[in-house]
């Protein structure tokens, strides 16, 4: 929290600013809040920062000081001196503190120190491959610079076979990712005991981004590299860094099982920042239409490159990407002869074409980029002026961390919010005091969760047989050895258990909820047959079926054929003046109770359930005028998910006493799963995207979804939006379930902890300070509903009251 | 079992660990499992006791430590030259006094830290004869012991020949050695690999160049009643889990075999590279 200072609501928004240059955030905000004053709902100035300098440790080795020198870094940021000193006193550490603020060093420099003083080696991990090259980029330049004598490389799934072998024998700094760490690193220790028996320190860098399932996984392998470290004789020290979230230190601490020191302080310096919440105008006011977000990014884009500034917008998706860039390009890039001033960056790009984007951008050649979330990590791209979030993120921690983009040093920055039609963001722009005052999201992770604990004990008894007494971080694991040892995996003898199988368990182990293999996009333009881009299997489905119109860097393709199975997609290069839009839905079915009870005057039950998400087709929109040019049927088939859920339902006799009508029923359920969603995450230590709400009626007769109107729509088994008071039977159903093929085991502890669940859910809504519904309590709610009779957060109130006990 | 046991087994069972694409009738499959489990329980709990004492858990060769038997025999030398000079191997020739052919049988070929050896055999050349011996466990805490029986048995300008040992048997010794924290005795020593000479002669002439191939084609070797190798690691486990030993001394045959062989192969290849 302290790495950031605190926003302020701007006291003089008008006033003229004294250094008002020509290239300045603060001129183009100036000009934007007096030429669209009705679409700037809210204002926050971040005052200038100024630096804190540290000189160098005198204990730096002379070598790597000069190597400094000759990079231009004659002296420290304090927070740099600050991780200096810690570390060198022994203490694990986590360091806090912005985008831009010269992190790295905080763990490069004792890394550096002790490989050139004593052999130490270190073990890097990053969440991305991308990430890790980057790192080992700059350690190679610190290393030239000075002569310094140390190896850095990178160990992952793209290290050819013949190089491994070097790198675990010579690598003084190995940069690697959670995954290779788990899969390639660990279950061949022994390969790399030269490396674990000198390891001195594990630097992990983005750890915001290891929690709920994933941070839990990631705790686990920790747990298992500080086994083998133990077997070598050694217990590194870890250096931590995250962006800014709620808990970093408890997070931190939650990672590693120990004490941590946290350093928050940043002695970075900052412009001053200016953040700008904008509400795109009502265009059609009998329907309440606002204009999109996307042609108020666009346009904000616009006059800021236009103004000389670098900027970056920040799109929700990646078609959101593409469709931003065209019209950006279009503008800046029209003649072809001269180098592009737009690039697009996002996942799904070739490595290649990734990394001449970001050289491009370094360099400064690039004037406007157009990004999805990938940006948001700590890719090196060079100073940026302006930021523009197509759209809320999601969540403040991560709103934070995407502007952190603009502003560097002297200049003047400037982010804007363009808020979307949805609630949620709706519900930002128009209570802006919600997104100044709001802390950052806490990180949360349980690494004692029974299934992730017992997939990460079979591995461990892989690496290293378990004896008797031995504990696994906060866990006596005889119980799951006993399993273990019934199904045939292990062996006990003596006071030993042994690894017995034919079998190399953590393959069977994903870190991550994806898999299924990548689809690759073939382009046979005039007989060609170049790979251009990937896309990842989740989103195969959404973006690749026949039709399809798929952009790479704006440039349209049309999807002629798609191999589900062979995992590719055919395009050729076309020149439609449209783009294409997957239609989607999700229906959820109860397939078995395990368990039920009575809550309150309804049920509550556990059990399996299928989740189903089809795609049912896709709209053709006319670039500009966004107008819908025609539809197209999409043939593939369905993403299917069995899975663990917790569900809670009200009789249908009791809804009709108790509700005007079923719309209000329905409404009450949708808040209700948003106030249960929110403790059940909480209670779980999961992340959002771990555990899905959902509310139907459980035979996929219908369902119910609130995305993007704020009121429950009634949809029937085949996603046609329908009226709740023609159906004949009406028990409206909360569910939430591991978003997890096959379940994580979230659920089953919530339904047992169903009554304190419900209890908590009611308190949240009953405690918040809002009058009639927000996102911290039942979930967004229209401006319309503020003044509603019954308030969304009434008829929450109203279910949830049912459902608890007396 | 404990109550976070039954707990454990519970959840997975939920967990489906096994996933199908289309909904099925998990409750009555997961039914007839429970049931399969108990009705073969109740078999076993019915056999006589008598029944389980007719087990044959003989093993052959001697005890030589406590769970390390050791089994040794000797076998006609194959022609060999006294001094041996193969392309596969470096540079200089190698007296025959040096070469020790070996091969592991072990648990399994996923690889990684998980996987050991249970049999380790070699062949050398010995008064006038090959010797055969072979080391192998009959619980898990005799591996240390057996490690360091085969390492007695290596000197520091012993040649080792192997198939496919380099990629494959050596490196499991080696992880072997490393969680025993025992120094590895293969390190450094010559390894003359026969799979790669063979591979240079004979691929794309022969439909694959296993040992089973290059002994039938080059040895004329005939194995009547062989335990393939993939039964290996059950043949053990069962005898570990206190079944018989039956397929256990079929592995140590097939070991055996397997060492007759390598000597003969590289009589063979020797005999070839020698007349050119």
């Amino acid at each position: 929290m302290a790495a950031r200072p605190l926003p302020v609501p701007d006291p003089h928004p008008l006033a003229p600013q004294p250094r008002a240059l020509a290239r300045d955030g603060a001129r183009l905000a100036e000009r934007i809040r007096r030429k669209y004053a009705d679409r700037i709902t809210g204002a926050l100035h971040l005052p200038a920062r100024p630096a804190q300098y540290a000189p160098l440790p005198p204990e730096l080795p002379p070598a790597l000081a000069a190597a400094l020198k000759a990079r231009g870094i004659e002296r420290l940021y304090s927070h740099q001196a600050q991780a200096w000193q810690a570390v060198r006193g022994g203490d694990h550490v986590v360091v806090v503190t912005p985008t831009a603020s010269g992190k790295t060093l905080c763990y490069t420099l004792p890394v550096l120190a002790a490989a050139m003083q004593q052999r130490a080696k270190a073990l890097y991990l990053f969440p991305t491959k991308a990430l890790a090259q980057d790192q080992v980029a700059e350690l190679l330049e610190l290393n030239r610079a000075g002569g310094l004598g140390v190896r850095a490389c990178t160990f992952d799934g793209d290290t050819p076979g013949d190089a491994r072998q070097a790198v675990r024998l010579h690598g003084d700094i190995v940069v690697s990712n959670p995954d290779m760490l788990h899969q390639g690193i660990l279950p061949h220790h022994t390969k790399w005991a030269q490396f674990f028996e000198n390891l001195k320190y594990v630097v992990i860098d983005e750890i915001h981004t290891y929690r709920g399932v994933f941070g839990s996984h990631v705790a686990n392998v920790l747990r298992r590299l500080k086994r083998v470290c133990a077997f070598y004789g050694v217990a590194p020290q870890f250096i931590l860094c995250s962006a800014t979230i709620g808990n970093p230190q408890a997070h931190a601490e939650a990672l590693v099982e120990a004490e941590v020191r946290a350093i928050t302080e940043s002695g970075a310096p900052a412009g001053e920042k200016h953040v700008l919440l904008w509400n795109p105008p009502v265009v059609n006011p009998d329907l309440g239409l606002r204009a999109s977000a996307r042609s108020q990014s666009n346009r904000i884009a616009r006059l800021a490159i236009g103004a000389g500034l670098k900027t970056l917008v920040f799109a929700q998706s990646r078609l959101m990407v593409e469709v931003l860039t065209k019209y950006l390009k279009d503008v800046f890039d029209h003649d072809p002869r001269k180098p592009a001033r737009i690039r697009a960056y996002r996942g799904g790009y070739l490595p290649t074409e990734r990394r001449d984007a970001e050289r491009a951008m370094r360099a400064g050649e690039v004037d406007g980029v157009v990004s999805t979330s990938a940006l948001e990590l700590g890719v090196d791209i060079g100073s940026l002026d302006v930021v523009v979030l197509n759209g809320y993120p999601g969540s403040i921690a991560a709103t934070w961390q995407r502007l952190g983009r603009a502003g560097r040093r002297r200049q003047t920055a400037l982010g804007v919010l363009v808020a979307s039609s949805d609630p949620l963001d709706q519900y930002l722009v128009r209570h802006p005091e919600f997104f100044r005052d709001a802390p950052p999201e806490h990180a949360r992770i349980d690494a004692n969760q029974p299934l992730i604990l017992f997939d990460h004990l079979r591995c461990a008894a892989f690496e290293l047989p378990f004896v008797a007494g031995e504990r696994y971080g906060t866990v006596d694991p005889q119980a799951y050895l006993e399993v273990l040892g019934e199904s045939g995996v292990l062996h006990a003898e003596g006071d030993r258990w042994e690894w017995i199988a034919d079998s190399y368990p953590a393959n069977a182990v994903g870190l991550r909820s994806v898999g299924e293999g990548n689809f690759v996009v073939v382009d046979r333009t005039e007989g060609r047959q170049t790979i251009i881009a990937e896309v990842d299997y989740a989103a195969a489905a959404l973006t690749l079926y026949e039709g399809a119109i798929h952009m790479v860097q704006s440039t349209p393709y049309q999807v002629e054929r798609l191999d589900w199975d062979g995992r590719k997609a055919y395009v050729t290069r076309t020149h439609v003046d449209y783009y294409t839009d997957a239609i989607d839905y999700t229906k959820l079915k109860v397939l078995e109770r395990f368990d039920g009870a009575n809550a309150g005057r309804g049920t509550a039950h556990h059990g399996e359930v299928h989740v189903v998400r089809r795609v049912a087709g896709y709209k053709k929109i006319r670039y500009y005028s966004h107008e819908n040019i025609g539809y197209g049927p999409v043939n593939l088939p369905d993403q299917e998910l069995h899975t663990t859920a917790v569900w809670w339902q009200l009789p249908q006799p009791l809804l009709e006493a108790s509700f005007a009508s079923r719309q209000d029923a329905l409404d009450g359920f949708l808040g209700a799963a948003h106030a249960l969603h929110i403790v059940a995450t909480v209670a779980a230590m999961a992340e959002g995207r771990d555990l899905q709400k959902a509310v139907g009626s459980g035979d996929g007769a219908w369902f119910s979804t609130a995305d993007g109107r704020g009121r429950g729509q009634w949809r029937a088994g085949d996603g046609g939006v329908a009226d709740p008071a023609a159906a004949s039977e009406f028990v409206p159903t909360v569910y939430l379930y591991d978003n997890f093929p096959g379940g994580v085991g979230l659920s089953e502890p919530l339904y047992l902890r169903r009554a304190e669940l419900m209890e908590k859910a009611r308190g949240l809504v009953a405690a918040c300070d809002c009058t009639a519904g927000c996102p911290a309590c039942v979930g967004p709610i229209l401006a319309a509903d503020e003044q509603a009779e019954r308030t969304p957060k009434a008829l929450a109130a109203r279910v949830l009251a049912l459902l608890a006990d007396a | 079992m404990s109550a976070l046991a039954e707990q454990l087994r519970r959840l997975q069972a939920q967990a489906g660990r096994t996933l199908s694409p289309s909904p099925r009738p998990r409750a009555a499959a997961g039914e007839i499992d429970a049931l399969r489990r108990l009705l073969g329980l109740r078999e076993r709990a019915a056999r006589p006791a008598s029944h389980r004492a007719e087990v044959d858990r003989a093993l052959p060769g001697e005890e030589i430590a406590p769970g390390l038997r050791l089994l040794e025999a000797r076998a006609p030398w194959p022609a060999l030259p006294e001094v041996v000079h193969l392309a596969a191997s470096p540079a200089q020739p190698l007296a025959r006094e040096r070469l020790l052919a070996f091969d592991t049988e072990t648990t399994g070929l996923a690889g990684g830290t998980g996987t050991r050896a249970f049999m380790i055999g070699a062949a050398d050349w010995h008064d006038g004869a090959l010797r055969l011996r072979q080391l192998y466990i009959t619980c898990l805490g005799a591996e240390g012991a057996m490690l360091r029986a085969f390492a007695d048995w290596l000197r520091e300008d012993t040649a080792l020949v192997s198939y496919n040992g380099r990629c494959y048997d050596a490196p499991l010794l080696a992880t072997r050695y490393r969680l025993a924290r025992l120094a590895n005795p293969l390190a450094g020593l010559v390894h003359v690999d026969l799979l790669h000479a063979v591979r240079r002669r004979y691929r794309g002439l022969w439909p694959n160049c296993r040992l089973l191939t290059a002994e039938r084609m080059l040895l004329d070797v005939l194995r009547e009643d062989d335990l393939p190798g993939a039964e290996a690691p059950q043949a053990w486990l069962t005898y570990l889990r206190g079944g018989a030993a039956t397929n256990l001394r079929r592995v140590a045959d097939h070991n055996a075999q397997d060492l007759r062989s390598l000597a003969g192969l590289l009589a063979h290849l020797a005999h070839l590279e020698a007349n050119g």
